[in-house]
């Protein structure tokens, strides 16, 4: 089965959970969240180990598909702050490994990125703070970028905020992934959804958002979910007036 | 079942008692000059069961609240240590432990001992050295070190402090040579995993001390023969002997069923209200003091409510409401102020159906069905404390189902036909957490430890296979090679076959995260820095700023919510709105439910004759015991179902379609309670979606249950399509991705300690556990779907929750043909479905793929969209 395709703002492309940008060939995508089980064992809930397998599989799919030039990582592909996990060591080398054979690899530095930089220079990757193809920008999003990264960028893709919504007919409720897709300063705004397998993220439709990039709501973005294929669902805006009596 | 032929021989009645003189020559000279100085006689109770205490012999008593079971019990450990004690060869050991589901009656016991010690001790002109003590999770650490130091001779204690102490390398050593063990109330153990807990701490007792014996005592249950054997367990594949001794029945009862109107359908709901209200007042005034019983908390707190409201002459501090979501204080003090007779009347739901000490009641009101014979017996045998007191209860009826159980009920407390229990079986999670306490204590050979924990009642048939899963799950088996250090809990040698603790944190992780009791989602409520109570977390989510509920009596308006607290202020005399509570009702017995069929099909029979009004009212009379009112409202209720459709029975599976706008509902009457209901009704939905792939929405209530939906469904082809013996598998189909399993596997989980609630001093709030649980259950499901937690969260929604064993026997039943399945239709909802809609339980079955179900949604906001633009543009 081919990764769902449908077409976004700037010339770029959704291609199952990451965003694609044609002309360069250039597939991102964020929030991985490698030693998420590590981490809940250490807060005494034992989660056996199936999210690298299930992280390779989705992965090997769409560079299978797509035939990616790079692979950008748009933050957070680990999950501990502050420390590095054996899990973590032991699989983002493995995620390193599976990748860098075939396309240039990049890792964004995301928040829970803070110490990467041993485990990425152990197999010479670059980590850097923010991407540039063409006129398209890749950030994580956890920070505003600096004037002097935008000028010219026509389109910025960010991760961070593991977007989902939840669909409800009234009767029973079910949270899928999304893409938020709208603009800031001017600019097309792409949020990724997580690419972590072990949790949907959360929903678009309640709470305060995570990113200061869409600290000035989101009312106007267009939802995206994505499953089998991608489904657009129009604007939060109309989302939220529509769901309640569906 | 096996056990019983086995069981007659080993596990027998006592029907003789001793004779008195035979109890005088066993007791000390100074404990029988106690017992004439303050009772005239024996109890029954204690000439059934002192002399074979005293002999050691295991015994369970089943006697009403009220019955000296207490003395009954103690009276020959008592002896015992006075008589050692005088003879100077008093041990600093733990003669006898005590086990009680509740801290408050541990605290009663305490002081029923120690009262008589001191009297003893007054006789004898000097002290004894004979220490009583309590041990719970409110002992403070000092009261510890001095127990260590100089062990209790009696150790009042929980079933989870038991299991505690057991792993405690030096408290273990005063537990060696214990002679007795008394488990209390042990019919409100037996029902859940809480008693099966137990179970295995009792072996693990027997282990280390070799001879013990146990005494059961219990409240109004059946059958004894099983509560008998769960008491006892086995040894080397044989039932360990018991004797039962059966007085449930030495108080006089005098029982009614009142209705407080004869038309319950013309009569406005607010005349109702009031006759009900006027009804109550009436009852209470003319007795001393009253105790109330509701089904639900809220129920509680909405009769003091209403009670305060109509006579605020008669109910302002004398009365107080007592149940599960107040704080202790508040708990406390209305247990005092019924000690102390200052009550008129307390309203609780479940709270105080259990023994502990409220003095003096002279009348119980039931609001509503108690829903099981033994439930009645329990609440109502609260009244009358004295044993040659008269028990009276009053159980007021809320509408004409109510009227027909009610009756039935009554009917069949006073023919002593009691439901019987459900002891929950092979409970994996909770092996799981006893294995690991067992290992804690010390190394054990995997093959001993099995058959051990078979000695159990609650384990006898446990497959070697899911025992061998335990301790793989515990040996972190389940994670790849390199994690399992993470996740192994014990140490497992395959070679020399033998299995122990791993790491030193062990102990305190046991300790800290023991028992079987899951976190219920409750929510703090305060006013200001004042805690007022809880309420659930669901109740939580449906409140808006200023909505105003009704909590321990009081009104108060919500304000806002921070995490796990409710910031309320006081209400200025708005009305509440307190929702219904259905988690919370309790299931109709499936031997209540199958009386009230039989029932149901006298009538059916005799209307068919064409029997007058008169002659079924005779019949009504005479068979059921209701009031006058009751048997005209319960006649002309009948008679409109017969009329208009046909009035299901015992035999008679009545299944009625009718449409209602557009949605089509199919009304199941299957009168058998809804533990069988639950599951019967998930079965069928799940066929009828296999069939038409849509959704179905399922109410279920004990009378029967009705499946709705938008499109036709084909109900009587997925019936008879629905085959007893392959209910299991499409149970197990139709149970995945539900709510409810999620639920039980996050309760699941953390027994088995997957989830711990309580690690490096951190509680995990139930939000935080709910997110843990659904991941963990997604990715043990990725690595085997039917892991042995999955597996278990799967038995107890079937077993515990539902009544699989029962469903499966109605199932058979209709295969053979001596239950008839008979089709209706009409236009409006027949009487008896009417009830049925209104109040049943709805739960939506996912059968829909994920997939689908999206696709779905996006089409129809698609259209909506489609919809709103066309209308803009036609400027409407």
């Amino acid at each position: 089965m081919k990764a769902g395709r449908a077409p976004l703002p700037g010339g770029l492309e959704i291609a199952g959970l990451g965003a694609w940008v044609p002309r360069e060939r250039t597939l991102v995508i964020a929030d991985i969240h490698i030693g998420i089980e590590e981490h809940l064992a250490g807060t005494g809930v034992l989660v056996p180990a199936t999210h690298f397998g299930e992280v390779r599989r989705q992965l090997e799919r769409l560079i299978a598909d797509l035939a990616p030039a790079v692979v950008v990582i748009a933050g957070d592909i680990k999950h501990e702050f502050g420390t590095i996990s054996d899990q973590e060591w032991r699989d983002t080398l493995r995620l390193i490994d599976l990748v860098a054979p075939r396309a240039r690899l990049v890792l964004v530095r995301g928040n829970h990125d803070t110490v990467l930089g041993p485990i990425a220079g152990r197999r010479g990757v670059e980590v850097t703070d923010s991407y540039r193809v063409g006129s398209t920008l890749i950030l994580h999003g956890d920070t505003v970028p600096s004037e002097e990264m935008l000028r010219g960028a026509a389109a910025v893709i960010i991760g961070h905020e593991h977007p989902a919504l939840t669909v409800s007919d009234g009767i029973k409720a079910e949270t899928y992934k999304c893409f938020l897709v709208g603009s800031w300063r001017r600019r097309t705004l792409v949020v990724l959804p997580s690419f972590n397998p072990l949790v949907e993220g959360t929903d678009i439709l309640y709470g305060g958002r995570l990113s200061p990039l869409l600290a000035r709501g989101i009312e106007g973005f267009e939802v995206v979910c994505v499953a089998d294929q991608a489904y657009p669902f129009g604007t939060v805006r109309t989302l939220r007036t529509l769901l309640p009596d569906i | 079942m096996v056990i019983f032929s086995e069981s007659t021989k080993r596990i027998r009645f006592k029907t003789e008692p001793d004779a008195p003189e035979a109890i005088d020559r066993i007791l000390n000279p100074l404990v029988r000059r106690w017992f004439r100085s303050r009772f005239p006689s024996y109890s029954l109770p204690q000439l059934h069961a002192v002399m074979e205490i005293h002999s050691r012999r295991n015994i369970l008593v089943s006697a009403p609240t009220g019955a000296t079971k207490t003395l009954t019990g103690f009276l020959s450990v008592l002896n015992e240590l006075i008589d050692s004690s005088t003879k100077g060869i008093l041990e600093d050991r733990v003669y006898c432990v005590y086990v009680s589901p509740l801290k408050a009656l541990n605290n009663d016991i305490e002081k029923n001992l120690k009262g008589p010690l001191r009297e003893i001790e007054g006789l004898s002109g000097g002290p004894l050295g004979i220490r009583v003590a309590v041990r719970t999770g409110d002992t403070t650490p000092a009261q510890r070190a001095r127990m260590l130091k100089r062990p209790p001779h009696i150790l009042i204690t929980t079933p989870e402090s038991l299991a505690i102490l057991l792993t405690s390398p030096r408290f273990g050593d005063h537990l060696t040579k214990v002679s007795w063990v008394i488990v209390d109330e042990i019919h409100a153990l037996a029902e859940n995993k809480r008693g099966v807990h137990l179970s295995l701490t009792l072996e693990k007792l027997q282990h280390a001390a070799q001879h013990v014996s146990r005494v059961g005592l219990s409240a109004t249950v059946a059958p004894l023969e099983e509560v008998a054997s769960f008491l006892v367990g086995s040894e080397d594949g044989r039932q360990r002997e018991c004797l039962i001794v059966d007085v449930q029945f030495i108080k006089q009862l005098d029982l009614q069923v009142l209705s407080p109107t004869a038309d319950f359908v013309g009569t406005g709901h607010a005349r109702q209200h009031e006759a009900m209200y006027a009804l109550i007042d009436e009852l209470v005034q003319k007795h001393t003091t009253t105790l109330i019983f509701t089904n639900t908390r809220a129920g509680t707190e909405r009769v003091v409510d209403h009670l305060k409201e109509r006579f605020p002459a008669r109910y302002t501090e004398n009365i107080g409401a007592h149940h599960g979501s107040l704080s202790k204080e508040h708990r406390l003090a209305v247990e005092d102020g019924l000690r102390e007779g200052r009550l008129k009347a307390v309203v609780s739901s479940t709270s105080l159906e259990l023994g502990i000490d409220i003095g003096y009641i002279d009348l119980v009101i039931c609001l509503g069905s108690p829903k099981s014979v033994s439930r009645a017996l329990q609440r109502i045998g609260r009244s009358g404390h004295r044993l040659h007191d008269i028990t009276t209860g009053r159980i007021i009826v809320l509408d004409r189902d109510d009227l027909v159980e009610c009756g039935v009920l009554l009917k069949s407390a006073v023919e002593k036909r009691i439901d019987r229990i459900h002891i929950p079986k092979n409970c994996l999670d909770v092996l799981a957490q006893q294995v690991y306490g067992f290992a804690i204590s010390r190394a054990w050979d995997v093959d001993g430890l099995y058959r051990l924990v078979r000695q159990s009642h609650c384990y006898q048939d446990l497959a070697r296979a899911d025992y061998n899963e335990i301790i793989d799950y515990l040996a972190g088996k389940f994670a790849g090679l390199e994690d399992r250090h993470i996740y192994a809990k014990v140490w497992h040698d395959e070679e020399r076959r033998m299995i122990g603790r791993r790491g030193r944190l062990a102990r305190v992780l046991f300790m800290t995260n023991i028992g079987t009791i899951p976190d219920e989602t409750q929510v703090l409520v305060k006013l200001g820095e004042q805690v007022i109570g809880t309420v659930d977390e669901a109740f939580l989510e449906r409140l808006r700023k200023g909505d105003v509920f009704v909590l321990g009596g009081n009104l108060y308006q919500f304000q806002f919510a921070r995490g796990m607290v409710a910031q309320v202020s006081s209400s200025t005399g708005r009305p509440p709105t307190v929702p219904s509570w259905y988690s919370e009702m309790l299931p109709l017995s499936f031997d209540l439910a199958l009386s009230i069929g039989r029932f149901r099909r006298y009538m059916d029979d005799r209307l068919s004759k064409g029997e007058g009004e008169e002659a079924l009212l005779a019949f009504i009379d005479d068979y059921l015991h209701v009031d006058a009112r009751g048997a005209s409202a319960l006649h002309e209720y009948f008679r409109q179902q017969y009329d208009y459709s046909v009035i299901p029975t015992d035999l008679r599976i009545v299944v009625e379609h009718y449409s209602e706008e557009k949605r089509t509902y199919i009304v199941f009457h299957a009168l058998f309670g809804r533990r069988v209901n639950d599951c019967l009704s998930r079965a069928l939905a799940y066929v009828i979606s296999r069939l038409q792939h849509h959704d179905v929405e399922i109410g279920i209530n004990d009378n029967g249950f009705y499946l709705a939906s938008e499109k036709p469904m084909q109900a009587t082809r997925a019936l008879s399509m629905l085959k007893a013996d392959k209910l299991h598998v499409i149970m197990d189909l139709a149970l995945n991705h539900t709510e409810v399993l999620a639920r039980r596997f996050r309760h699941c989980a953390a027994r088995a300690l997957m989830i711990l609630r309580t690690y490096k001093g951190r509680e995990k709030y139930v939000g935080r556990q709910q997110v843990s649980s659904m991941i963990l259950m997604n990715a043990l499901r990725r690595i085997n779907p039917n892991f042995s937690i999955i597996k278990e969260a799967k038995r107890e929604v079937l077993e515990d929750l539902m009544d699989f064993t029962n469903t499966k026997e109605v199932l058979e039943r209709i295969e053979a043909g001596t239950i008839k399945v008979q089709e209706t239709r009409t236009t409006v909802p027949s009487p008896f479905a009417a009830n049925l809609i209104l109040q049943s339980y709805t739960d939506i079955l996912k059968i829909e793929d994920r997939v689908e179900f999206l696709r779905r949604m996006h089409q129809m906001v698609l259209a909506k969209i489609a919809l709103g633009k066309g209308r803009r543009e036609k400027g409407l």
